[in-house]
């Protein structure tokens, strides 16, 4: 703990942390809100709004004696400065006096309110951030309630400029904070927001191509202290003080970002209650107060019109609409003793859901085949080991900490983490960045070490030896599985493992290894005791009777054809995909959003969500499914709510021993305080009242615990001639996302490739080209970049609707099937 | 492209300063000795050179007064008219200087070789009345001498096509 230091506001002494921020000590110390517009608790203070005036001193002592000067009566002497002084941008040192509540104080801030409103337009009740905004609530609180400034002086701008698809700007509503540029330039790194002009001319810009290009764009609308940014998403859609405010957490993500759905009552909707907005829920440990546009805006499929509302049965060729009892009772019939079974989790299964499925399946056959999809990363059993130590907290990490990143594009894969990471690099952690291509990380990095694909096991071997590993007091490795097969991701995994036991960087916060799973609860289903391996085994050697749930394995993945093949397969989904067309039965679930449940996310903290849309036609949530069937399959007695179904699971499931729902709905105040009344401080994102979540711990932090060695066999795979890559994109057509609004469509783009210029020959960057691989072509837009190295593309994955490859894959030909248009 | 064409005052201006986005004003300027102004050409050439985003240079472009974000005309005369200069004729210069020009305060001839506007202190009261063209100051000026200048400057851009 920092030392402590007294200070005196408004009379009272308060110990605070030496050099802590005056306005952040006031608020959390004093319950003293020092009104603000520019300065915010995670960005640097400027001092620019000179909304937090304040009487500040010192209490004076003797040059020579270091003693208190006392006065007449007694009491100590304090020397004021002159003027009033802003508290943003004041330290705290002992002995500090601070007056917030004088004459001259409130004067000064009656004059800015005044001077703020000389040009604000008096539109708030046709403004989306009317009745949570921060000029508004600081003007009733603190205005004059006049003005001595003619109102026709007022400045006249645009009001709706689109900063890109995704946001709005209203020049006129702007007061000229500099929050929203200082966050993408402080903490994003996309400075793509800036001032232009000055004085009364002063206005925001970008001029970037594409405009306001980053994956976090919303986030400045949750700081801006007024109406001037704000959401596409969330325009004239309802006023703050109608919605319920429903805590959950992302969907996408292995981050496990806490989320607050908005909701309400809709007429449009036919009636039921519907998510209105996304807004981030405070989390200091997993995603402080921040999320991506994917999890903010990727919340239509929850409510798209192609959700399945009614159960289906094959009839013949065709899938039929049937009531629930009779395709319940056309599975039971199907399930035969002996029978072989397999189930395919996808990523955004809950772990009580993924409980019943295994429970299901092993009632079925004890030897049932228990699958994770996507099945291109494994080692959910080495997180269990030496994953993250309990109170890990990217916050925590500067100088002294090494952050290493092995073989992913984390700002596409995992964008919490990215911003975490890069915003730790600024406070002196050093990150090391590898991969086989250049990604936006290395403009962070203390150094890059490129290897060639194939070969990212001896890079991670050969890290023993590199000075930021030796010499990091605290190191973390960040693990994805970029062009790799599962095989070789499995040694990567031992690779970093075996390097973070071999320098004891295991068992403590801050330290151990991450995974950057392909979803929301990849984790949990390893828990639970499902496995990528047994996917690759399962399409080897397809089950008769097959359970898919939450996924769409055959319409993303070119490797999954062959499931087709098993004699009876039942899906869980939320659409009719192109699994769902090769099914038996499909049964109707419900997104995350309409049900309650428990991810695990990366970094093993289990956190609930809460039902908050109402149910869409009568589809179930996926445990209560797989219980119903089992039910009726020997009498078994099955759970009736959620919190039992968890019950069940931690009682079983050894790292879950000892939780419960109402030890993971436990919140405690955390600094900053952020949400509640205050919404000029730390903007609108919501104060977490559904739980802060519990991280179980690795077994290397059992006392006394010797981790096992990882053996790696460092085999290196060279690849001969061309070969496609895939990658990941945050915006693509998976499962989920496909069912976005037109908002995001637009964002994700056509299919591209990217080609190096060594191996476009003839290949035009913007042409359409036809790449072959195993036989089938894939259509995409040509980028000739080095971003791709020599002999390899990018291709990214789920771009189109077409399956494709998820391992790296030798491309038979690449055709240019159009010139780019203009050539 | 700036980067060829300049290839050389670019290298010499980045030897000047630790990293590349610290040259960026310099940079700007003989983006806009080149263009005359900064269209958003210059501006997205500029910040190719200096490994910036577009937005950062438009701003800084927008900040500063001696950048011009508008066309200008291939001479750009800057009267001084604050006090000191005024006390010595020099406001009635920068009217009557309009008017022979026949342009708007901030306007460029129809042939495109003048823009005239005034600006704040040049720092040269005692030469007043003065103006700077293209940011080379001309002193002692009165109609007379002006119009020889702006006969002087016509024939020079004449020869330079």
């Amino acid at each position: 703990m920092s030392e402590l230091v007294t200070i005196y506001i408004d009379g009272q002494p308060y110990e605070v942390p030496k050099g802590a921020n005056l306005v952040d000590v006031a608020k959390f110390y004093a319950d003293n809100g020092i009104p603000v517009f520019c300065y915010h608790p995670k960005m640097e203070p400027v001092g620019m709004c000179r909304m937090c005036l304040v009487e500040l001193g010192t209490i004076m002592r003797d040059r020579d004696s270091g003693e208190v000067i006392t006065g007449e009566n007694g009491e100590p002497q304090v020397r004021w400065f002159p003027k009033l002084q802003t508290a943003c941008t004041t330290t705290v040192t002992d002995g500090m006096v601070v007056r917030t509540n004088t004459d001259a104080v409130i004067e000064a801030r009656d004059d800015m309110i005044e001077f703020l409103l000389t040009s604000h337009p008096l539109d708030c009740p046709i403004c989306d951030k009317g009745g949570e905004c921060p000029l508004q609530n600081l003007t009733m609180a603190h205005g004059p309630g006049r003005s001595v400034f003619y109102w026709e002086d007022k400045v006249r701008l645009a009001k709706h400029v689109p900063l890109g698809e995704l946001i709005y700007l209203d020049r006129e509503r702007c007061i000229q904070c500099a929050r929203c540029t200082r966050f993408q330039d402080e903490i994003v790194g996309d400075d793509v927001l800036a001032f232009h002009e000055r004085g009364r001319e002063l206005q925001i810009i970008t001029v970037s191509d594409p405009p306001f290009d980053t994956y976090f764009s919303g986030n400045t609308t949750d700081i801006c202290p007024v109406g001037a940014l704000t959401t596409a998403d969330f325009r004239f859609e309802a006023r703050p003080w109608e919605l319920k405010d429903i805590a959950s957490l992302d969907v996408y993500g292995p981050e496990g970002a806490n989320i607050s759905l908005s909701t309400r009552l809709d007429r449009d909707a036919g009636g039921i209650v519907i998510i209105k907005r996304v807004m981030p829920r405070q989390n200091e440990a997993v995603n402080e107060i921040w999320i991506s546009d994917k999890t903010r805006f990727g919340h239509h499929h929850t409510r798209a019109a192609e959700r399945l509302t009614k159960p289906k049965v094959r009839v013949g060729d065709r899938l039929v609409e049937a009531e629930w009892d009779h395709a319940l009772e056309v599975i039971r019939k199907h399930i035969k003793p002996n029978v072989s079974v397999g189930a395919i989790a996808g990523p955004t299964l809950s772990n009580e859901d993924l409980w019943e499925l295994r429970k299901l399946a092993q009632a079925v056959n004890a030897g049932a085949k228990l699958s994770i999809y996507p099945a291109t990363m494994t080692g959910g059993d080495i997180i269990a080991q030496v994953g993250v130590g309990v109170g890990t907290n990217f916050k925590d990490m500067g100088s002294g900490t090494t952050i290493v990143v092995v073989a992913s594009d984390i700002e596409e894969e995992a964008p919490i983490w990215y911003l975490r990471t890069k915003v730790a690099g600024d406070r002196g952690a050093k990150i090391l960045v590898l991969n086989a291509r250049e990604t936006r990380l290395d403009h962070y990095a203390a150094d890059s070490i490129r290897y060639d694909y194939g070969a990212a096991v001896s890079a991670v071997n050969d890290l023993a030896k590199h000075e930021a590993v030796t010499n990091a007091e605290n190191l973390v490795l960040i693990c994805g599985a970029e062009g790799m097969t599962l095989e070789q991701h499995g040694e990567l995994m031992n690779a970093c493992a075996n390097l973070l036991v071999s320098t004891g960087h295991v068992g403590r916060p801050n330290n151990g290894l991450l995974a950057v799973w392909e979803g929301a609860n990849v984790q949990g289903a390893f828990d639970v005791g499902f496995s990528t391996e047994a996917t690759a085994e399962m399409m080897a050697k397809v089950p008769d009777l097959l359970f898919i749930a939450g996924c769409d394995p055959i319409g993303e993945s070119a490797e999954a054809a062959g499931l087709s093949k098993a004699k009876f397969i039942v899906v869980n989904s939320l659409f009719d995909t192109p699994t769902t067309a090769v099914a038996d039965v499909v049964l109707p679930s419900q997104s995350f959003a309409e049900r309650d449940g428990t991810f695990t996310s990366g970094e093993r903290r289990v956190q609930r969500f809460y039902p908050a849309q109402g149910v869409i036609g009568q589809s179930q949530t996926d445990w209560r499914i797989f219980a119903s069937i089992r039910n009726g399959l020997n009498g078994s007695a099955v759970q009736r709510l959620t919190a039992g179904v968890f019950k069940e699971l931690a009682g079983e499931i050894a790292a879950y021993e000892g939780l419960t729902y109402p030890a993971l709905a436990v919140v405690e105040r955390q600094f900053p305080d952020v949400g509640g009344d205050d919404l000029y401080y730390g903007g609108t994102a919501y104060q977490n009242n559904g739980g802060l979540g519990v991280q179980y711990p690795a077994t290397s932090e059992a006392e006394g615990a010797k981790p096992s060695k990882f053996a790696t066999k460092g085999k290196k795979t060279s690849y001969k001639g061309l070969t496609a890559i895939p990658v990941n994109r945050l915006y693509d057509r998976g499962y989920l996302f496909k069912y976005s609004d037109e908002l995001m469509q637009q964002r994700i783009g056509e299919p591209f490739v990217v080609i190096n210029p060594a191996d476009a020959a003839n290949i035009a960057g913007g042409s359409r080209v036809g790449v072959t691989i195993d036989g089938v072509q894939y259509e995409a837009l040509a980028v000739v970049s080095e971003d791709a190295p020599k002999g390899f593309v990018l291709m990214p994955k789920r771009l189109t609707s077409q399956p494709g490859p998820f391992a790296p894959a030798a491309i038979e030909t690449i055709e240019v099937i159009a010139e780019p248009v203009g050539a | 492209m700036l980067i060829e064409k300049y290839a050389d005052r670019i290298e010499k201006t980045f030897s000047k300063y630790p990293d590349k986005r610290s040259a960026v004003m310099p940079v700007l300027y003989i983006a806009q000795e080149e263009y005359g102004w900064l269209p958003d050409e210059a501006i997205n050439e500029v910040a190719d050179i200096c490994d910036m985003d577009p937005t950062q240079v438009r701003s800084i472009a927008g900040f500063y007064t001696m950048y011009s974000e508008k066309p200008k005309g291939k001479y750009w005369l800057q009267v001084c008219t604050d006090l000191p200069c005024a006390l010595r004729g020099a406001d009635k210069f920068h009217k009557e200087l309009k008017e022979y020009l026949g342009v708007e305060e901030g306007g460029t001839t129809d042939d495109g070789m003048f823009t005239v506007e005034h600006v704040m202190c040049l720092a040269a009261c005692d030469k007043a009345p003065m103006l700077q063209c293209n940011f080379h100051y001309v002193e002692n000026l009165d109609m007379d001498k002006m119009k020889a200048l702006l006969d002087e400057w016509r024939a020079e851009a004449k020869e330079d096509k």
